[in-house]
């Protein structure tokens, strides 16, 4: 922010201070706010107080001009709060995720008004989209100035409608306790995902009329998401599943959201049903289990995309048939009859009709429906998938994995993958590299796979590479991202080096937009319609923050390059050049159906 | 097409209407008419909104994202023939010395409308009904020269016999008004 803004700001803080002490008999010390028996806070002190009590650990945010005084109060709790200053905004909204996804908390953002929130909007859309909890404090201008064209006053409740959970405008420093429990519970019930509180500067810098106290919420007159499913729901599921021939379970998101881990491992193995899993699903289900047959979508594998297409009974599982995963969604299980077990309503329906739908939360559905399901052997029917792993294997895997030629991304992933026993934390941006590191990484323990999946935000890693690291420190950390991606959000390797946080970066440079790329050569007459791209020096780039790295580009070095990033106990960058114009199979076309899946 | 209305329990907070009607935008759902005002209970904010699609299937889904706006308490969607719905016109109508004088005894015995307002110039005639009534009397009043037609959107109770309010969820102890 430059000084005379600074300044601006702090003679109004200043005159704003003036006013209060007049105002109120007693001004506000820091001894006050220690102090026992009532207390008389400001917005901004209450706001503090509010995140604690809800538990929060670590802010991500950057200062500016309408959030200056919660960041002044915020100077007297980093006792207790933790905060990461990022490089810009859109770089606090995908760590606060990257956060939430590792850490189960929701995250918090703390930005200033106008371009302090509206460079938040990706984060609060790809938030939304992808089910994570955020809940995102942007300053806001005086009540006063609210629709003058203000410095720095953007409409940021009417930005944010249509892509956040929940929003509100504080203008009074007496409502900060109860929107801010209001808003936690909002975030991180049901269906989670983002809230914002448009915080405007008076009510920060306000005190508060009645004494600070603080009462969680568990649940709204209006919004009170079912956990437990009805009984009826759950007797016509195992209805269902224990007289399939051939059943078939797609889980999702919703069961890493709920912890519903167990129960989906005790369920699949009682009714020897297999199971398959969304991008997003990822890592719920170790990839070794028997029943596990891999993951479903566009670039997922080859059994479980087409197999969908002879199974009885289908029984979907926190997830919610995106296009992605469905294809044509005309001609998507058409023969099956559906059991959707899913927490928010709107989705009963919305894609695939669902015979037997169960609202309500994974975890407690899985629990209900256990003791009704008979124990099962369907290991005919597992089978099938085997054979097509083996085609898969065949005419995929092994040439992606074959040592030959350049450096295909597939061999980094499988052999990071190895290295770390598949117990790492994957980050993974947007476009090949995010589909490769999903195929080739053999993820063994859950909240491991973290990428943008709905919206496709490409910039995601970086960010949410050092959120997820902060969220799980005992964790390894990689990020694959592409050289295309990294450039999205290359200023946060600042954030990175000044927090310290040992994430490892990998970058899988083709010099191209190479899902893109792929596109055109498939589908546009390899019309390469700008993508490719002249790329910088990454590791000089890297080392000009203070991060130390190095390039990769001869399969002889790829091992002990990977060894080096994975012994490092700082951050570290690892830039792998690799294969020009390989593509990523197998691949259900656009609009295609799944059993159209192309396998090159 | 058919028609639909979808009544809407909110909360009375601000910047819901935006909220609600942005989802209509979103499927490119036109808005035929609009109403809210607060219920029999304080507090509690009702939308009428009527709208036209081919499609039920498309409109439920449309209900349910209703519903899923954190303030939203209910939502109902009915065809015509399960609702009692009216809708209220006012007519400004030229009387200026020399014309035809309007026939009052038409307008009410026939159409069922009455003169709310007496001008120098010009009455103002208040015709509530269905959008078919109004349109008759419309084309009816027509050749005397309408000044100014302006007309509600659609308000409409359902033909249950318990009020729509008890549907709200328990935690809604709104008080009644006398």
């Amino acid at each position: 922010m430059d000084n005379q803004l600074t300044m601006i700001a702090q003679q109004e803080i200043a005159s704003a201070e003036a006013v209060l002490t007049q105002e109120t008999a007693q001004p506000m010390t820091t001894t006050d706010v220690i102090a026992e028996g009532p207390r008389f806070l400001s917005g901004a002190q209450a706001l503090m107080e509010s995140l604690i009590a809800e538990g929060t650990e670590v802010i991500f945010g950057y200062p500016g001009g309408a959030i200056m005084p919660t960041y002044d109060a915020l100077f007297d709790y980093t006792d207790r709060l933790d905060h990461i200053l990022v490089r810009h905004e859109q770089g606090a909204g995908h760590a606060a995720q990257g956060y939430a996804r590792t850490s189960g908390k929701p995250g918090v953002c703390l930005v200033t008004s106008g371009p302090g929130g509206t460079n938040l909007v990706t984060p609060i859309a790809d938030a939304i989209i992808d089910c994570t909890p955020l809940v995102c404090i942007i300053g806001q201008v005086k009540s006063t100035l609210l629709g003058t064209d203000a410095f720095q006053e953007t409409d940021i409740i009417g930005v944010t409608t249509p892509v956040c959970k929940w929003n509100y405008q504080i203008t009074h420093p007496d409502e900060v306790p109860e929107v801010m429990a209001k808003a936690f519970y909002i975030a991180t019930s049901g269906k989670p995902g983002p809230v914002v509180i448009d915080f405007t500067r008076d009510a920060q810098v306000g005190m508060m009329d009645k004494p600070y106290q603080y009462k969680k919420i568990e649940g709204l007159a209006s919004y009170k998401p079912r956990i437990v499913p009805k009984d009826e729901h759950v007797q016509k599921a195992a209805e269902l599943i224990n007289n399939a021939k051939k059943p078939y379970i797609l889980f999702g998101h919703g069961v890493l959201i709920s912890g519903a881990m167990e129960e989906l491992k005790a369920f699949v193995e009682k009714t020897d049903i297999p199971c398959a899993s969304t991008l997003l699903g990822l890592s719920a289900m170790p990839i070794d289990h028997p029943n596990y047959v891999g993951w479903l979508g566009m670039h997922g594998n080859y059994g479980p995309n087409v197999l969908t297409d002879q199974a009885d009974v289908i029984i979907a599982i926190g997830m919610r048939f995106d296009d992605r995963v469905t294809g044509d969604a005309t001609k998507y299980i058409r023969q099956a009859r559906v059991v959707h077990i899913e927490i928010d309503p709107s989705e009963i329906d919305k894609i695939i009709k669902a015979e037997a739908p169960v609202v309500g939360d994974a975890k407690e559905a899985l629990r209900k429906l256990l003791p009704l399901v008979k124990t099962n052997n369907h290991s005919t029917w597992r089978n099938e998938f085997k054979k097509f792993d083996v085609i898969e294997e065949q005419k995929v895997t092994r040439r992606e994995l074959k040592e030959e030629g350049e450096i295909k991304m597939a061999e980094v992933v499988n052999m990071l993958s190895q290295k770390t026993n598949g117990e790492a934390c994957i980050i993974a941006d947007v476009g090949q590299h995010q589909m490769i590191a999903a195929r080739y990484y053999q993820f063994k323990k859950p909240h491991s796979y973290i990428a943008s999946g709905g919206l496709g935000t490409m910039g995601f890693a970086i960010p949410a590479a050092f959120g997820a690291k902060k969220g799980a420190p005992d964790r390894e950390v990689v990020a694959f991202i592409g050289d295309g991606c990294f450039q999205m959000t290359i200023q946060e390797l600042g954030t990175i080096a000044q927090s310290g946080l040992a994430v490892k970066l990998i970058i899988l440079n083709n010099n191209y937009l190479g899902m893109v790329r792929q596109w055109q050569q498939l589908f546009f007459e390899k019309r390469y319609s700008f993508v490719e791209l002249k790329n910088p020096d990454f590791v000089t780039i890297a080392k000009g923050f203070g991060i130390t790295g190095h390039t990769c580009s001869e399969r002889d070095n790829l091992s002990d390059s990977l060894d080096a990033l994975l012994k490092s106990d700082k951050p570290y960058l690892l830039e792998v050049i690799v294969e020009k114009e390989e593509n990523v199979f197998p691949m259900v076309p656009a609009g295609a159906s799944v059993v159209d899946i192309r396998l090159d | 097409m058919t028609t639909y209305t979808i009544c809407i329990f909110t909360e009375n907070t601000f910047g819901l209407l935006n909220k609600i009607t942005i989802l209509f935008t979103r499927r490119r759902v036109n808005i035929e008419s609009l109403t809210v005002s607060e219920t029999e209970r304080k507090g509690v904010s009702r939308y009428t909104i009527t709208i036209k699609h081919d499609k039920r299937e498309e409109v439920e889904k449309l209900v349910r994202q209703i519903r899923k706006v954190v303030e939203v308490l209910a939502v109902f969607g009915y065809l015509d023939d399960e609702v009692v719905y009216n809708e209220i016109a006012l007519f400004k109508i030229a009387t200026p010395i020399g014309t035809r004088p309007i026939d009052i005894e038409t307008i009410n015995k026939v159409y069922k409308a009455w003169v709310v307002y007496w001008g120098l110039d010009y009455v103002v005639i208040e015709k509530a009904g269905n959008e078919a009534e109004i349109m008759d009397f419309f084309r009816y009043i027509k050749p005397y020269g309408i000044l100014e037609f302006v007309k509600s959107g659609r308000v409409a109770v359902g033909k249950t016999p318990q009020g729509l309010v008890e549907y709200l969820p328990q935690e809604v102890h709104g008080e009644y008004y006398a």
